[in-house]
């Protein structure tokens, strides 16, 4: 036998790969997920043309070439075909990768959405981040603190916003947190009994969730509510409402105290040298911050500036974590490096606060920062400077950013308490506790990474259908998104725009639940994906 | 209410003033004056003249950058703008119509507006060199879109087939000022026909026939209509219909697509966001403005802009009114709101053609006898309930609308209500309907099968309340549909209501749906004194007798119980009390139509 035959009996390894289970079940989902949607997009088409009358305008219309223009339009969206023959009309050129035209103003809707997707996406991107890891995060609190009144308490708040209509919220956020907000920054003070309010229900909520004895969570409540009412006087009385900012005895305190909380979470305290290291890099912060300021490195920032200064203390803090060395310094050098991206954000936030007073007297601001609808401030187009720029878009979006946290954070926190309690009652948890493992290690590495596993088949998912907008939210805060574009296209009866919607979003939908199944075979060992 | 008189009383005055000091008009503006504008839908093209760009989003901020022969103000009179030109009937038989353009008047990149620029309004306007009608054009044939056309010169006017279509090739004077336009039909709107330049012919010959210099351009332009060169009408036509289409503030070599020659122009414009305009320094082509910068926001939701507009970042909006956002306004400090009536007005319509109980067909050919239940039908409606119940919340200052030919802040409509006899119908007078019943021998209850917007909450209340005010003599039968516009005039109906929407104060406006022979006449009216009214009124130039005509073909209506009016849809306007100067108008531009009155204290 010659090796040539050898090598002919043996599997060709391109093919080996083209046929391996993993592939074989990505092209058949694939393959239905086509099927699916060229079946839906028939139903959604003879829906949608089904939803109204395209000429409905013109009907009510007395302009003199009424007839002309209805024949105009007849002829255009050809109207004067059977629906099925229209789709295939529509089918055709959408294979071409032509969606066709709205037909009011003749823009292509490829365009449309392009446009739509890019603000849907600049809305949603940031507040499903920032909803995913506040949900995370009070979720698993909320199961460590099972059947306790934090528990309760989180369990009663989520089912009352998952509930709260979102168009409610929105109108409220706007009333409360954009028109009175800008009325008590005309004359920033907080009344005695406000002051007070804010103080118990910051105490209680602390108290609650610090978990133990009576004796201590009192304790516990008592100084986080005073704390609370002395910070908010003391901004009331160095008028820190009109002219914020951090100076370096906060940055200080708040580094020192993001090193303690990132120690705490990553390495424990029992790991000196990782304690250290995060410890370094707060002090780091402080020294920077009087070195940034006397060498005015700030006035010539940009985007890409900052983006380069982030990724520096974050590699600087690897490194730290690396130098303090001993058996785990990967481990510090992890913490060290999280402490460093949170510092650096301590002393872009303090720079960022010294444009806020120049920002608010502009005429076009004119001492009303946040705004309730757009994306950034007309009057202040001309503008090139980074910090008023960011100013700008922050004043606009954290209206439209808190509403959605609201709304989806309760779905979020609900999965991760349900998965975290289920994880932490299984038995690797209590032979973990039983070898004696700190409850931290428990907790972090062996409940939270599994408790995540869930979340992870949800989260794709969410991510894909928020493409198609937050129909609600976009058109109270006036962003011109995704879901927007579809309500309009619905009442206008536009139906290529229409179509390209639901195309788009039905796609996404598709590659989002792939993306979900195929993310859970690689995360969970015992589950396998077959062909 | 009363700040509206007085901003009336004002833009009389100004227009009276301006035709005075025309030549005088200099610039006004103030400094560091911007005024923020809430508009529900973006502009999404520079040439409104378009079969798709003719939408009020394109007309309103049109207004602000290009300047007109004429304007509606909020009386709806026509009021001429002899800043910019002068439009003139030098004579009826045959008819010919002097467009004359005031000097000095420019573009905003500093060419001179000329006749150049009418003839290729013109020419745009009428198709008359367009080879296919828009049932030939090539379109893409999946899609449906308007593509270039390769080969056929096709100008995709929006109002091809009306009278500007029935004209000869203008003659232009030689220093390019004066255009004389013939039409081979009369027409009595020669006001509203053609009453601008359009777009700018220099930039539509730089673009199209790839030439550098303006003049060059300009003149290409005019040497093409002229001698209808083919070649380059086919793409003059495509730009024109095609290249003003823009969504955001174009590339650097696009600019000159947002040359204008009105007030204000173009500095800012951000997809779906806003646009900014800013008063031009050489403009002297009408009434001058005192605001420096208008800012239009595009705030499609109602309540979205009222809460804008209390955070001070817009100063003034005209949302969709509801109650709700009446409440809300009202409550707002330092806000001052109006309310008033929109150029849509509703109406109950009888069918007469469908063997129904409006049709003299029923009685055997009696006509009178339908004529009665129609009559009857109309006396028994009250319309002040439906204004107390659905209207009033919005204008308090509704009022039943009585005409079928004016609107009710039409100057004319006082003198018309007066003498059309609508005085006894729309009371509520069920006995009197059944009087009239009994005398004409027309055994009730009788079915109405009615037709309407199924969905539009406001019709549904209506058809409630109709039907609540005619029990016992007419049984309103529930005919309500969502695609109701194309059931119009389907025998299976009998009456239905809907808006019209006005566009224009034209005398002939409504002559398609009153003339025997009209294309959205859907009841089968058919009255030959009103054809023949129509057509005396098709050629009369004199205001007055027009006016007198009107007034006729609306007794005519009243007479034969048509149908009967009800009510003007109630607007919403409202504004930052520190502005002054803010008045709406019925039609399009509504609040726009007085922008140069506008004043605003100037920033710090």
């Amino acid at each position: 036998m010659s090796t040539t035959d050898v090598a002919a009996k043996k599997p060709n390894p391109v093919m080996v790969w083209l046929f391996s289970p993993m592939n074989r079940f990505v092209a058949r989902r694939l393959l239905i997920a086509t099927a699916v949607l060229l079946a839906s997009t028939f139903l959604f088409f003879i829906l949608a043309a089904n939803a109204g009358d395209p000429l409905e305008d013109l009907r009510a219309s007395n302009q003199r070439n009424r007839e002309e223009l209805i024949a105009a339009r007849t002829a255009e969206l050809n109207l004067d075909q059977p629906v099925v023959l229209r789709y295939f009309y529509w089918l055709f050129a959408a294979l071409q990768g032509d969606l066709g035209n709205d037909y009011r103003t003749g823009q292509p809707v490829g365009e449309m959405i392009q446009q739509a997707s890019g603000q849907t996406f600049k809305l949603i991107g940031f507040s499903s981040i920032a909803a995913i890891v506040l949900g995370v995060s009070i979720g698993i609190i909320s199961a460590l603190r099972q059947y306790t009144g934090f528990d309760y308490g989180v369990t009663v708040v989520n089912f009352l916003m998952y509930s709260l209509p979102s168009f409610w919220v929105a109108v409220l956020l706007k009333q409360w947190g954009a028109i009175g907000f800008n009325d008590f920054l005309a004359d920033p003070t907080i009344p005695i009994v406000a002051l007070i309010l804010i103080g118990l229900v910051v105490g209680v909520v602390i108290g609650a969730a610090v978990g133990g004895k009576w004796r201590s969570r009192l304790i516990a409540g008592g100084i986080a509510g005073g704390v609370t009412i002395a910070v908010l006087e003391t901004m009331v009385l160095t008028d820190w409402f009109t002219d914020p900012s951090l100076g370096p005895i906060v940055i200080a305190i708040l580094g020192a105290g993001f090193a303690a909380i990132v120690t705490f979470l990553t390495a424990g305290f029992a790991n000196k040298r990782a304690l250290y290291a995060t410890m370094t890099m707060a002090a780091l912060g402080v020294v920077l911050y009087f070195v940034f300021d006397l060498a005015g490195i700030w006035l010539y920032t940009g985007g890409v500036a900052v983006f380069g200064q982030l990724v520096a203390f974050i590699v600087a803090g690897y490194v730290v974590g690396l130098l303090f060395g001993g058996p785990d310094k990967k481990v510090s050098a992890l913490g060290a490096a999280l402490t460093g991206g949170l510092v650096y954000g301590l002393l872009w936030l303090d720079n960022l606060m010294s444009y806020w007073l120049p920002y608010n007297q502009t005429s076009a601001i004119n001492g009303r920062p946040i705004a309730t609808v757009g994306s950034s401030t007309p009057e202040l187009a001309g503008n090139t400077n980074y910090w008023v720029g960011v100013l700008d878009t922050y004043t606009h979006l954290i209206l439209p950013i808190v509403a959605i946290i609201l709304i989806s954070l309760a779905g979020y926190t609900r999965y991760m308490r349900g998965s975290m309690l289920e994880v932490m009652n299984l038995d690797f948890i209590r032979t973990a506790r039983a070898k004696g493992m700190p409850e931290r290690t428990v907790v972090m590495r062996h409940g939270f990474r599994n408790a995540l596993l869930p979340l992870a088949t949800i989260i794709p998912l969410d991510l894909a259908s928020l493409v198609g907008g937050a129909v609600i939210t976009e058109t109270v805060f006036g962003w011109n998104g995704m879901g927007r574009l579809f309500i309009e296209a619905l009442r206008e009866v536009n139906i290529n725009v229409m179509m390209g919607y639901y195309l788009v979003i039905g796609i996404f939908l598709i590659v989002g639940n792939l993306v979900a199944d195929l993310l859970y075979a690689v995360l969970d060992p015992r589950i396998r994906v077959e062909g | 209410m009363k700040l509206g008189n007085l901003g009336k009383g004002i833009a009389v005055a100004a227009a009276g003033a301006l035709a005075l000091s025309a030549c005088t008009a200099q610039s006004e503006i103030v400094e560091n004056t911007t005024i923020s504008v809430a508009w529900n839908q973006p502009l999404y093209s520079f040439n409104s003249s378009t079969s798709s760009g003719n939408a009020t989003a394109n007309a309103v901020i049109l207004y602000l950058t290009q300047q007109s022969f004429n304007y509606y103000n909020s009386d709806l009179e026509l009021v001429d703008n002899e800043a910019f030109g002068t439009m003139e009937l030098v004579s009826e038989e045959p008819q010919t119509v002097k467009y004359t353009v005031a000097d000095d008047v420019t573009w905003s990149d500093g060419v001179a507006v000329d006749a150049v620029d009418l003839l290729l309004n013109w020419a745009a306007l009428s198709g008359y060199y367009n080879e296919v009608t828009f049932a030939d054009v090539d379109f893409d044939e999946e899609t449906g879109a308007v593509t270039p056309q390769s080969d056929v010169i096709y100008f995709d006017s929006v109002v091809a087939g009306t009278a500007i279509s029935d004209t000869e090739v203008p003659d232009v004077s030689d220093d390019m000022k004066e255009m004389d336009l013939t039409y081979t039909v009369q027409t009595i709107d020669w006001q509203l026909n053609m009453t601008g330049a359009g777009v700018p012919a220099h930039v539509v010959g730089q673009r199209a026939l790839g030439i550098e210099d303006p003049e060059e351009a300009k003149t290409a332009v005019y040497d093409a209509i002229m001698n209808e060169d083919h070649d380059a009408l086919v793409k003059i036509a495509n730009v024109w219909n095609l290249d003003f289409d823009i969504v955001e503030m174009p590339a650097e070599e696009d600019l000159n697509l947002l040359v204008g020659n009105g007030a204000y122009e173009v500095t800012e414009f951000v997809q779906d966001e806003y646009i900014t305009l800013v008063a031009r320094e050489d403009y002297s082509a009408g009434p001058a403005p005192s605001v420096e910068t208008i800012t239009v926001r595009w705030i499609p939701d109602a309540l979205a802009a009222v809460q804008a507009l209390q955070n001070g970042e817009v100063d003034l909006i005209q949302p969709q009114a509801t109650a709700d956002i009446l409440e809300a306004l009202n409550a707002i400090d330092g806000v001052t709101v109006e309310t008033n009536d929109e150029a849509v007005y509703e109406h109950i319509d009888l069918n007469m053609a469908n063997g129904g109980p409006f049709d003299p067909a029923t009685y055997g050919g009696d006509a009178e006898t339908a004529k009665a239940v129609r009559q009857a039908f109309i006396t028994g409606i009250d319309q002040q309930e439906i204004i107390d119940k659905l209207i009033a919340p919005l204008n308090p200052e509704a009022a039943p609308l009585q005409s079928q030919q004016f609107l009710a802040s039409d100057s004319n409509y006082a003198a018309a209500v007066e003498s059309n006899g609508s005085d006894q119908y729309g009371q509520g007078d069920l006995e009197g309907a059944k009087a009239i019943l009994d005398a004409a021998g027309v055994e009730y209850p009788i079915d109405v099968n009615v037709l309407y917007a199924l969905g539009n909450t406001r019709r549904e209340q209506e058809f409630v309340i109709y039907q609540e005010q005619l029990a016992g003599v007419f049984n309103l039968i529930d005919g309500g549909n969502e695609s109701w516009g194309s059931l119009l005039g389907t025998p299976e109906y009998d009456a239905w209501f809907f808006g019209w929407q006005s566009t224009s104060t034209s005398p002939l406006g409504n002559e398609g749906i009153f003339r025997s022979d009209g294309g959205s006449n859907f009841t089968g009216y058919a009255n030959d004194t009103v054809d023949a009214l129509y057509d005396e009124l098709g050629s009369e130039f004199d205001v007055e007798a027009q006016v007198e005509l009107q007034k006729q073909i609306d007794a005519e209506l009243w007479a034969d119980a048509y149908g009967i009016t009800v009510f003007q849809f109630p607007g919403v306007t409202a504004h930052d009390s520190e502005m002054t100067g803010v008045d709406t108008s019925a039609l399009s531009p509504t609040i726009f139509w007085n922008y140069w009155e506008w004043g605003i204290p100037a920033a710090e």
